[in-house]
């Protein structure tokens, strides 16, 4: 057991370690000079060759790349991820700003798209080869095909233009508002970016759970838990029992899916989370911020996965309790 | 790291093969998606190739004035700068299939290299090129995507080198396991041996066998390439020089088209083709792998709603033999095919209290169905045809589910081929006899009987709360048998109970089940293919071959002066109980074919004793000695 942790945690320090290289060959790997990476488009464009090199030696950017390689781990080390060159702030305090934001979005979505996914494609697993199982499985599968900002586009068209249900912008009331009637507020913004991420995730969850449920009611244990005399009501709850493991992983790794399909939905919604972030970053080349955004998911991703990792055993008592067995 | 392609269809065990019926009920559900996929890019593609002559305008140029509405010159309007929608749209089909089918080329290329030479050279660089996969599949993939286009720039090459660098990771692990599985399979081994070259054996017998899924992979790797570009282009990171169906939701987005009446020209149209290109592929790859390995159509549906209507209420049957604990009358059983398939045909037998009667047969005799059949557990498309069944008198009419489900459990236990694999993992095997125990008492009272009868059949109460995993195959073994006997049922169904199990083990069992019939006063009903097993502690015999009875008496008149051609191979197939286990070389071959009937006796073809008229007269079951039956023609004469 203990030899299984540590294994795992020295994969996952090396997928760490994958990351944060990637971040930094990245400007270094991609076309053009470094300086347009540093500096706002306008600047980088109006300088001279000399200015240029004075930029370079003044970021550190003419020594070796192993000295280069040494200086920005030690950044990361103390946190120190550059400064925005849009907003001439810290990232790291961009960051911060926002991924409470994505972390309410993608978390809200995690959670239904994972118990609507597993409801309906158990539900499909348990009659399958039915009618209705095939047309579940066309439906699910409609909608996963729909392009998530395509969706977010048409709520807001339906819900907000048209019907005027819901604000289309942002997570804030533009008003003072404060208590309860922030809750409130803060709430009704969210929904229209949740349903339309949670809509998104629906698809793989389902598929998972169906073919999940599928193998195990062909298990041996499930007609023994029928001959026995158990209840269809019983027979399903052994049967998912089993089922909920693989789905605990597709859940946790999904998320890297989740988090990028937010950064579409929030740019649609102007929700202010990290995907804004990025796609502002994007518009305005402000490479600083798209570096420590990618790596703030990227870590998250990574973390989530390691925790599944861990989780895993708990749920699985033939992993959980691995003990000897005698005659 | 634990895998992320739960998807993947390949590293599940084969389920046991199904009834036709089923596979062919699932696969026209997938043949019809895939031909709806399939129209769908048909679609699509000759709009692309054509589009210079169904679009009327340049997409690119100002054709018009800004926000014109829908006319016959510009038939979804044009945008605020006054280009024309309906020439973006139809252009922008040129771009996200090129794109698609460039990077699911590009990434299935690699990924099938990778799969190649990860399944072939095993060890370091296996790991290696498994260890890279999983890191990339690890990744929030959309954002990578994002990050290096904004590095990287946004030409349509980029942009497909981009996509395939982050797809190609998916096809190489589900390829890769399907190699490995190839690798495997009985001829490639011997190719191997022979000498024959390792590119040769990928090209004459890898390739071909994982091709299918290749495609598939393929098919799905467009999907994704699909949506890619489309999140890319509509966060303005798409080629600038093409306009594409993400690029104009960008615009339609960027520049509020919501607040015009455009939208509904400008939003709804690239939307609804990206959704059609979508789903096309998903529809697509999905009867592919289906077709290709159609696992999860194999099974059929476990519960027939219909099927299940309310049986007739439980009345004391009409002419049942007293005292009997189970009465078979004249049971069939069809597979719904076409033709259907009899897998027993006109059966009936009856059991006595306390007695044991062994039914014996290969499988295919029909003797696994028949007990099905008489659990009420049968799958569809199996279903009783006619005939019907008692037990303790109670009428069970046709075996219905729902009429069977009030005696399981209570008074008829079942114990299942391979019991020991047949308790749930999650559960300790406390818990599943107390559920059983809970059908007929309250849940204290069940905990309490749960603890008597484990310890009734030999488990120490410190294993009582043992995960299955934690037990021998004898212990577990033990377990079911303790679920089966719980609730004291008259009857107990053991279905081939000494399979797999060593023989000291076995006769273990084989001992407790005696014993259990003495202390509970059990009838038993034990299934096996093992005749001279059987013998030893059944008190009456049946042999069953191709659906039939075709020989029954006392187990010491059958096997000391056996009637029956079947029966006289059955019994030299096997050594002894306690003798090595050789292989059945009385058998002369496969057993026949249920699908295609003939007149007379269904042995026939296997029979060494045959005549003339064997062929073409079927033989009847009649009495040789007192209480003793055959159905064999030449025993007459
Ligand atoms: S009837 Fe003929 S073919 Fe059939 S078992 Fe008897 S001898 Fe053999």
């Amino acid at each position: 057991m203990a030899g299984h942790v540590a294994r795992t945690v020295a994969q996952y320090l090396l997928v760490l370690f994958a990351a944060i290289s990637l971040n930094f060959a990245l400007p270094r790997l991609a076309p053009g000079d470094a300086v347009d990476y540093l500096l706002p488009p306008e600047q980088a464009g109006s300088l001279t060759p000399e200015q240029r090199t004075q930029v370079l030696s003044q970021f550190g950017l003419d020594e070796p790349l192993a000295t280069q390689f040494g200086d920005y781990l030690s950044g990361l080390a103390r946190g120190d991820l550059l400064f925005s060159v849009r907003y001439g702030r810290p990232v790291t305090e961009l960051l911060a700003e926002r991924v409470g934001w994505s972390a309410l979005l993608v978390g809200g979505a995690v959670l239904l798209s994972t118990v609507i996914g597993a409801v309906l494609g158990f539900r499909s697993a348990w009659r399958r080869g039915t009618s209705r199982d095939a047309g579940t499985l066309t439906g699910v599968m409609l909608v996963d095909s729909l392009p998530p900002f395509f969706v977010g586009m048409v709520l807001i068209l339906v819900f907000s233009v048209q019907l005027d249900l819901f604000p289309i912008f942002g997570a804030l009331p533009t008003v003072d508002t404060s208590g309860p009637a922030l809750v409130g507020e803060v709430i009704r913004r969210s929904v229209l970016p949740l349903v339309t991420l949670t809509l998104a995730y629906i698809g793989p969850v389902y598929l998972v759970a169906r073919s999940a449920l599928v193998s195990e009611l062909q298990e041996d244990y499930v007609l023994m838990a029928e001959a026995k005399g158990l209840s269809d009501r019983q027979v399903r709850r052994h049967a998912e029992r089993n089922a909920l493991l693989p789905l605990s992983t597709v859940t946790l790794i999904g998320l890297g899916a989740l988090v990028g399909g937010a950064a579409v939905v929030e740019t649609v919604f102007s929700y202010p989370g990290l995907g804004r972030l990025i796609y502002e970053a994007v518009l305005a080349r402000d490479y600083a911020v798209l570096q420590g955004a990618f790596l703030l998911l990227a870590i998250g991703v990574i973390v989530a996965n390691f925790v599944n990792d861990l989780l895993y055993p708990l749920l699985d008592p033939r992993v959980r309790r691995p003990r000897a067995a005698t005659a | 790291m634990t895998a992320p392609a739960p998807l993947s269809a390949v590293d599940v065990p084969e389920p046991p093969p199904a009834p036709i019926a089923a596979v062919a009920a699932k696969a026209s559900l997938a043949r019809r998606l895939g031909g709806l996929g399939a129209g769908l890019l048909l679609f699509l593609v000759l709009v692309a190739l054509f589009a210079p002559l169904i679009a009327r305008h340049d997409p690119d140029l100002p054709s018009g004035l800004p926000y014109e509405s829908p006319s016959l010159a510009h038939p979804f309007g044009t945008n605020d700068v006054g280009q024309d929608l309906f020439a973006q749209l139809v252009f922008g089909t040129r771009v996200s299939l090129t794109i698609a089918t460039l990077s699911a080329l590009v990434a299935l290329g690699v990924g099938l290299t990778v799969a190649l030479l990860a399944g072939y050279h095993r060890g370091r660089v296996e790991a290696a090129l498994m260890r890279l996969v999983d890191l990339i599949l690890a990744f929030p993939f959309m954002v990578l995507v994002i990050v290096l286009a904004a590095f990287f720039g946004r030409g349509l090459l980029t942009t497909v080198v981009i996509l395939a660098g982050v797809i190609w990771a998916r096809p190489a692990r589900v390829l890769r396991s399907q190699v490995l599985k190839v690798r495997e399979y009985q001829h490639v081994v011997g190719a191997r041996a022979m000498g024959a070259s390792t590119s040769r054996c990928i090209c004459r017998h890898v390739v071909p066998r994982i091709a299918p899924l290749a495609a598939a992979q393929f098919v799905r790797a467009a999907n994704i390439a699909v949506l890619l570009e489309a999140s890319l282009s509509f966060l303005g990171l798409g080629d600038p020089n093409r306009v594409s169906w993400g690029t104009m939701l960008y615009f339609a987005n960027a520049r509020n088209a919501f607040l015009t009446d455009a939208w509904l020209w400008w939003i709804l149209p690239p939307g609804l083709a990206l959704t059609a290109a979508i789903l096309g592929f998903a529809f697509l790859g999905y009867a592919i792998e289906e077709l290709a390995d159609p696992r999860l159509a194999r099974a059929a549906p476990r519960h027939s709603r219909r099927g299940a209507r309310r049986p007739p209420a439980v009345t004391p049957a009409e002419g049942a033999h007293a005292g009997m604990v189970l009465e078979v009358r004249d049971l069939s059983v069809e597979y719904l095919a076409d033709p259907p398939v009899r897998a027993v045909d006109g059966v009936s037998f009856s059991v006595g209290p306390g007695r044991v009667l062994g039914l014996v047969g290969e499988s295919g005799s029909g003797k696994s169905t028949l007990v099905m059949a008489l659990l009420g557990l049968l799958r569809p498309p199996g279903r009783v045809v006619a005939g019907n069944a008692t037990v303790n008198g109670r009428e069970l009419g046709r075996l219905h589910r729902a009429a069977v489900a009030r005696v399981r459990g209570r008074e008829i236990g079942f114990i299942p081929q391979n019991a020991m694999n047949a308790l749930n993992p999650a559960y300790t095997v406390h818990h599943q006899v107390t559920e059983a125990a809970a059908l007929t008492r309250d849940l204290s009272a069940a905990r309490q009987r749960a603890t008597e009868v484990l310890e009734l059949v030999g488990i120490p109460a410190p294993r009582h709360r043992a995960y299955p995993h934690e037990l021998s195959g004898g212990m577990r073994q033990r377990v079911v048998i303790a679920m089966a006997v719980t609730n004291e049922p008259s009857l107990l169904v053991a279905d081939e109970p000494v399979t797999g199990l060593d023989v000291v083990t076995s006769a273990r069992v084989l001992r407790l089940l005696l014993e259990l019939r003495d202390r509970l006063g059990l009838s038993i009903l034990l299934v096996s293919h093992d005749l001279p097993l059987v013998a030893r502690v059944a008190d009456d015999l049946l042999v069953m071959y191709g659906g039939r009875i075709v020989e029954r008496g006392g187990a010491k008149a059958v096997t000391g002066a056996p009637a029956h051609p079947y029966t006289r191979q059955l019994l030299s197939a096997f050594p002894s109980l306690r003798g090595p286990r050789r292989r059945m070389t009385g058998l002369t071959s496969e057993p026949t074919d249920l699908t295609a009937p003939s007149a007379g006796c269904p042995f026939h073809p296997r029979c060494p004793d045959r005549g003339e008229a064997c062929r073409c007269t079927h033989p009847p079951l009649v009495e040789v000695d007192v209480g003793h039956e055959a159905a064999c023609l030449m025993r007459d004469q």
